[in-house]
Protein backbone atom coordinates (compact mmCIF):
# COMPACT_ATOMS: atom_id res chain seq x y z
CA UNK A 1 0.00 0.00 0.00
CA UNK A 2 1.35 3.61 -1.10
CA UNK A 3 0.70 6.86 0.64
CA UNK A 4 -0.61 8.96 -2.13
CA UNK A 5 -0.30 12.80 -2.96
CA UNK A 6 -3.11 13.92 -6.15
CA UNK A 7 -2.65 16.84 -8.00
CA UNK A 8 -5.41 17.96 -10.34
CA UNK A 9 -7.11 21.63 -10.24
CA UNK A 10 -10.20 20.21 -11.02
CA UNK A 11 -11.75 18.97 -7.68
CA UNK A 12 -13.66 16.31 -9.80
CA UNK A 13 -10.63 15.14 -11.41
CA UNK A 14 -9.37 14.29 -7.74
CA UNK A 15 -12.79 12.81 -6.77
CA UNK A 16 -12.39 10.41 -9.63
CA UNK A 17 -8.31 9.62 -8.75
CA UNK A 18 -8.96 9.39 -5.24
CA UNK A 19 -11.97 6.54 -5.52
CA UNK A 20 -9.87 4.76 -7.90
CA UNK A 21 -6.83 4.96 -6.03
CA UNK A 22 -8.60 4.15 -2.89
CA UNK A 23 -10.00 1.37 -4.39
CA UNK A 24 -6.62 0.13 -4.80
CA UNK A 25 -5.80 -0.49 -1.35
CA UNK A 26 -3.93 3.13 -1.25
CA UNK A 27 -4.11 5.30 1.05
CA UNK A 28 -4.66 9.10 -0.26
CA UNK A 29 -2.63 11.71 2.08
CA UNK A 30 -3.53 14.80 0.70
CA UNK A 31 -4.91 16.71 -2.47
CA UNK A 32 -3.52 19.32 -4.11
CA UNK A 33 -5.69 21.87 -6.69
CA UNK A 34 -2.44 23.18 -7.96
CA UNK A 35 1.55 22.31 -8.64
CA UNK A 36 2.16 25.47 -5.92
CA UNK A 37 0.47 23.36 -3.52
CA UNK A 38 1.40 20.14 -4.57
CA UNK A 39 5.34 21.22 -3.52
CA UNK A 40 4.38 22.43 -0.32
CA UNK A 41 2.54 18.97 0.55
CA UNK A 42 5.15 16.62 -0.69
CA UNK A 43 7.46 18.17 1.37
CA UNK A 44 4.85 17.96 4.27
CA UNK A 45 3.34 14.52 3.87
CA UNK A 46 6.41 12.60 2.54
CA UNK A 47 3.94 11.02 -0.12
CA UNK A 48 5.64 7.78 -1.61
CA UNK A 49 3.58 8.54 -4.75
CA UNK A 50 2.29 11.65 -6.39
CA UNK A 51 -0.28 12.11 -9.45
CA UNK A 52 0.38 15.50 -10.93
CA UNK A 53 -1.82 17.36 -13.87
CA UNK A 54 0.08 19.40 -15.95
CA UNK A 55 -1.85 22.41 -16.72
CA UNK A 56 -2.81 24.18 -13.78
CA UNK A 57 -3.05 27.65 -12.06
CA UNK A 58 0.00 28.98 -10.17
CA UNK A 59 2.13 26.34 -11.14
CA UNK A 60 2.07 23.92 -13.42
CA UNK A 61 2.75 20.17 -13.26
CA UNK A 62 5.97 20.60 -14.94
CA UNK A 63 7.47 22.81 -12.74
CA UNK A 64 6.12 21.00 -9.97
CA UNK A 65 7.73 17.74 -11.26
CA UNK A 66 10.85 19.43 -11.33
CA UNK A 67 10.90 21.15 -8.21
CA UNK A 68 9.34 17.75 -5.93
CA UNK A 69 12.26 16.00 -7.76
CA UNK A 70 14.83 18.44 -6.86
CA UNK A 71 14.36 17.49 -2.92
CA UNK A 72 12.78 14.12 -2.98
CA UNK A 73 14.55 11.42 -5.49
CA UNK A 74 12.45 8.66 -4.49
CA UNK A 75 8.83 9.43 -4.25
CA UNK A 76 7.24 8.41 -7.62
CA UNK A 77 5.75 10.76 -9.56
CA UNK A 78 3.00 10.31 -12.19
CA UNK A 79 2.13 12.38 -14.24
CA UNK A 80 -2.06 12.81 -15.56
CA UNK A 81 -2.62 15.04 -18.72
CA UNK A 82 -4.82 15.82 -21.32
CA UNK A 83 -1.69 16.82 -23.15
CA UNK A 84 -0.72 13.58 -24.25
CA UNK A 85 1.68 15.35 -27.07
CA UNK A 86 5.28 13.71 -26.94
CA UNK A 87 6.93 17.15 -26.52
CA UNK A 88 4.60 17.07 -23.17
CA UNK A 89 5.61 13.49 -22.33
CA UNK A 90 9.20 14.66 -22.63
CA UNK A 91 9.23 17.36 -20.94
CA UNK A 92 7.64 15.48 -18.12
CA UNK A 93 9.99 12.43 -17.78
CA UNK A 94 12.79 15.14 -18.23
CA UNK A 95 11.32 17.01 -15.00
CA UNK A 96 11.15 13.69 -13.31
CA UNK A 97 8.36 11.97 -13.65
CA UNK A 98 8.00 8.37 -13.19
CA UNK A 99 5.10 7.47 -16.16
CA UNK A 100 2.86 9.70 -17.95
CA UNK A 101 -1.07 9.18 -18.07
CA UNK A 102 -3.04 10.57 -20.57
CA UNK A 103 -6.59 11.84 -19.70
CA UNK A 104 -9.50 10.59 -20.14
CA UNK A 105 -8.12 7.07 -17.96
CA UNK A 106 -10.49 4.49 -16.32
CA UNK A 107 -8.95 2.99 -13.65
CA UNK A 108 -7.69 -0.17 -15.14
CA UNK A 109 -4.96 2.20 -16.59
CA UNK A 110 -4.10 3.75 -13.57
CA UNK A 111 -3.82 0.68 -12.10
CA UNK A 112 -1.26 -0.28 -14.32
CA UNK A 113 0.75 2.85 -14.13
CA UNK A 114 1.04 2.38 -9.87
CA UNK A 115 2.06 -1.10 -9.88
CA UNK A 116 4.79 0.07 -12.57
CA UNK A 117 6.10 2.73 -10.70
CA UNK A 118 5.83 1.22 -7.23
CA UNK A 119 7.79 -2.77 -8.95
CA UNK B 1 1.13 31.91 -39.49
CA UNK B 2 2.13 35.19 -42.10
CA UNK B 3 0.18 33.79 -45.57
CA UNK B 4 -3.52 33.60 -45.96
CA UNK B 5 -2.89 30.16 -46.96
CA UNK B 6 -1.07 28.80 -44.17
CA UNK B 7 -4.10 30.43 -41.72
CA UNK B 8 -6.45 28.43 -43.10
CA UNK B 9 -4.35 25.25 -43.09
CA UNK B 10 -3.85 25.86 -39.39
CA UNK B 11 -7.38 26.43 -38.87
CA UNK B 12 -8.81 23.53 -41.02
CA UNK B 13 -6.07 21.28 -38.35
CA UNK B 14 -7.74 23.05 -35.62
CA UNK B 15 -11.04 21.82 -36.86
CA UNK B 16 -9.93 18.22 -37.56
CA UNK B 17 -7.90 17.96 -34.40
CA UNK B 18 -11.20 19.18 -32.60
CA UNK B 19 -13.21 16.53 -33.84
CA UNK B 20 -10.71 13.72 -33.41
CA UNK B 21 -10.33 14.95 -30.16
CA UNK B 22 -14.38 14.62 -29.43
CA UNK B 23 -14.21 11.19 -31.28
CA UNK B 24 -11.40 9.62 -29.12
CA UNK B 25 -12.65 11.04 -25.50
CA UNK B 26 -16.15 11.13 -25.72
CA UNK B 27 -17.50 7.08 -25.59
CA UNK B 28 -21.03 8.46 -26.55
CA UNK B 29 -22.47 7.98 -30.27
CA UNK B 30 -22.53 10.79 -31.82
CA UNK B 31 -23.26 13.01 -34.98
CA UNK B 32 -21.38 16.29 -35.95
CA UNK B 33 -22.91 18.83 -37.90
CA UNK B 34 -21.30 21.32 -40.44
CA UNK B 35 -19.25 23.82 -39.25
CA UNK B 36 -20.14 27.35 -39.94
CA UNK B 37 -18.28 30.75 -38.94
CA UNK B 38 -20.35 32.42 -36.16
CA UNK B 39 -21.65 36.01 -35.39
CA UNK B 40 -19.49 38.92 -34.07
CA UNK B 41 -20.54 37.89 -30.80
CA UNK B 42 -21.34 34.77 -28.80
CA UNK B 43 -23.84 34.47 -26.58
CA UNK B 44 -23.55 31.54 -23.81
CA UNK B 45 -25.79 30.82 -20.68
CA UNK B 46 -23.16 27.78 -19.42
CA UNK B 47 -20.03 26.50 -21.05
CA UNK B 48 -15.95 26.03 -20.26
CA UNK B 49 -13.67 27.90 -22.06
CA UNK B 50 -10.02 27.44 -22.61
CA UNK B 51 -7.09 29.57 -23.95
CA UNK B 52 -4.99 27.81 -26.92
CA UNK B 53 -1.70 29.58 -27.36
CA UNK B 54 1.59 28.89 -29.15
CA UNK B 55 1.68 28.37 -33.35
CA UNK B 56 -2.15 29.51 -33.21
CA UNK B 57 -3.74 31.54 -30.53
CA UNK B 58 -7.38 31.38 -29.58
CA UNK B 59 -10.03 29.74 -27.68
CA UNK B 60 -11.75 26.50 -27.12
CA UNK B 61 -15.77 27.47 -26.19
CA UNK B 62 -17.79 23.96 -24.78
CA UNK B 63 -21.40 25.32 -24.66
CA UNK B 64 -24.53 23.44 -23.56
CA UNK B 65 -27.18 22.78 -21.08
CA UNK B 66 -25.60 21.81 -17.88
CA UNK B 67 -27.33 18.28 -17.95
CA UNK B 68 -25.51 17.72 -21.69
CA UNK B 69 -22.74 18.24 -19.14
CA UNK B 70 -23.94 15.87 -16.59
CA UNK B 71 -24.85 13.21 -19.01
CA UNK B 72 -21.73 13.12 -20.75
CA UNK B 73 -19.58 13.17 -17.44
CA UNK B 74 -22.08 10.15 -16.58
CA UNK B 75 -20.79 8.20 -20.13
CA UNK B 76 -16.94 8.90 -19.33
CA UNK B 77 -16.76 8.30 -15.82
CA UNK B 78 -19.90 6.19 -15.00
CA UNK B 79 -21.58 8.07 -12.14
CA UNK B 80 -24.07 10.89 -12.13
CA UNK B 81 -22.59 14.31 -11.61
CA UNK B 82 -24.67 17.71 -9.83
CA UNK B 83 -24.05 20.75 -8.61
CA UNK B 84 -20.46 21.82 -7.89
CA UNK B 85 -18.67 18.53 -9.47
CA UNK B 86 -20.51 19.42 -12.46
CA UNK B 87 -18.88 22.85 -12.84
CA UNK B 88 -15.41 20.67 -12.00
CA UNK B 89 -16.50 18.13 -14.69
CA UNK B 90 -17.28 20.74 -17.28
CA UNK B 91 -14.21 22.35 -17.16
CA UNK B 92 -12.23 18.88 -17.33
CA UNK B 93 -14.22 18.19 -20.25
CA UNK B 94 -13.30 21.47 -21.87
CA UNK B 95 -9.19 20.35 -20.79
CA UNK B 96 -9.27 17.07 -22.03
CA UNK B 97 -10.95 18.17 -25.81
CA UNK B 98 -8.78 21.29 -25.93
CA UNK B 99 -5.51 18.83 -24.15
CA UNK B 100 -6.67 15.85 -26.70
CA UNK B 101 -6.72 19.18 -30.10
CA UNK B 102 -3.24 20.15 -28.95
CA UNK B 103 -2.46 16.75 -29.29
CA UNK B 104 -3.77 15.94 -32.64
CA UNK B 105 -2.35 18.99 -34.26
CA UNK B 106 0.77 18.32 -33.61
CA UNK B 107 1.21 16.37 -36.82
CA UNK B 108 0.62 18.98 -38.71
CA UNK B 109 3.29 20.95 -37.11
CA UNK B 110 1.29 23.26 -34.76
CA UNK B 111 2.39 23.59 -31.57
CA UNK B 112 0.43 25.07 -28.96
CA UNK B 113 -0.48 24.56 -24.93
CA UNK B 114 -3.81 25.16 -23.49
CA UNK B 115 -4.90 26.93 -20.43
CA UNK B 116 -6.74 25.87 -17.01
CA UNK B 117 -10.96 26.21 -18.25
CA UNK B 118 -12.58 28.94 -17.50
CA UNK B 119 -15.89 28.48 -16.41
CA UNK B 120 -18.94 30.03 -17.95
CA UNK B 121 -22.21 30.97 -16.10
CA UNK B 122 -25.17 33.27 -16.74
CA UNK B 123 -25.74 35.30 -19.41
CA UNK B 124 -21.89 35.81 -21.20
CA UNK B 125 -21.23 37.88 -24.55
CA UNK B 126 -17.87 36.64 -26.28
CA UNK B 127 -16.68 39.15 -28.91
CA UNK B 128 -12.94 40.92 -30.10
CA UNK B 129 -11.73 38.20 -31.80
CA UNK B 130 -11.01 38.06 -35.66
CA UNK B 131 -13.00 34.96 -36.23
CA UNK B 132 -15.17 32.21 -35.04
CA UNK B 133 -16.13 28.57 -35.95
CA UNK B 134 -19.08 26.85 -34.79
CA UNK B 135 -18.92 23.10 -34.43
CA UNK B 136 -22.46 21.38 -33.69
CA UNK B 137 -22.23 17.99 -31.87
CA UNK B 138 -25.12 16.30 -31.32
CA UNK B 139 -25.05 13.37 -28.32
CA UNK B 140 -27.56 10.72 -28.93
CA UNK B 141 -30.14 10.78 -26.12
CA UNK B 142 -28.06 13.05 -24.56
CA UNK B 143 -28.51 16.44 -26.68
CA UNK B 144 -26.27 19.08 -28.32
CA UNK B 145 -23.23 20.68 -26.98
CA UNK B 146 -21.80 23.34 -29.15
CA UNK B 147 -17.61 24.00 -29.50
CA UNK B 148 -16.55 27.17 -30.74
CA UNK B 149 -13.15 27.20 -32.09
CA UNK B 150 -12.28 31.09 -31.61
CA UNK B 151 -8.93 32.24 -33.74
CA UNK B 152 -7.42 35.46 -31.84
Amino acid sequence: MARVLITDDAAFMRMQLKDIISKLGHEVVGEADNGATAVQLADELKPDLITMDITMPEMNGVDATRSIRGTNPDVKIIVCSAMGQQSMVVDAIQAGANDFVVKPFNAERIKESIDRVLS
Amino acid sequence: MTSTEERSKAITSLLNGTIMSVKNTIPVQHTIGKPQLSGESLKLQFGVLIGITGDIKGKLVLSGESNVFSSIGEAMFGMPIQDEMLVSLSGELGNIIAGGLSTNIVQSGLKTDITAPTIIEGNMTISGYERVIQLPVLFNAIGELDLFLIID
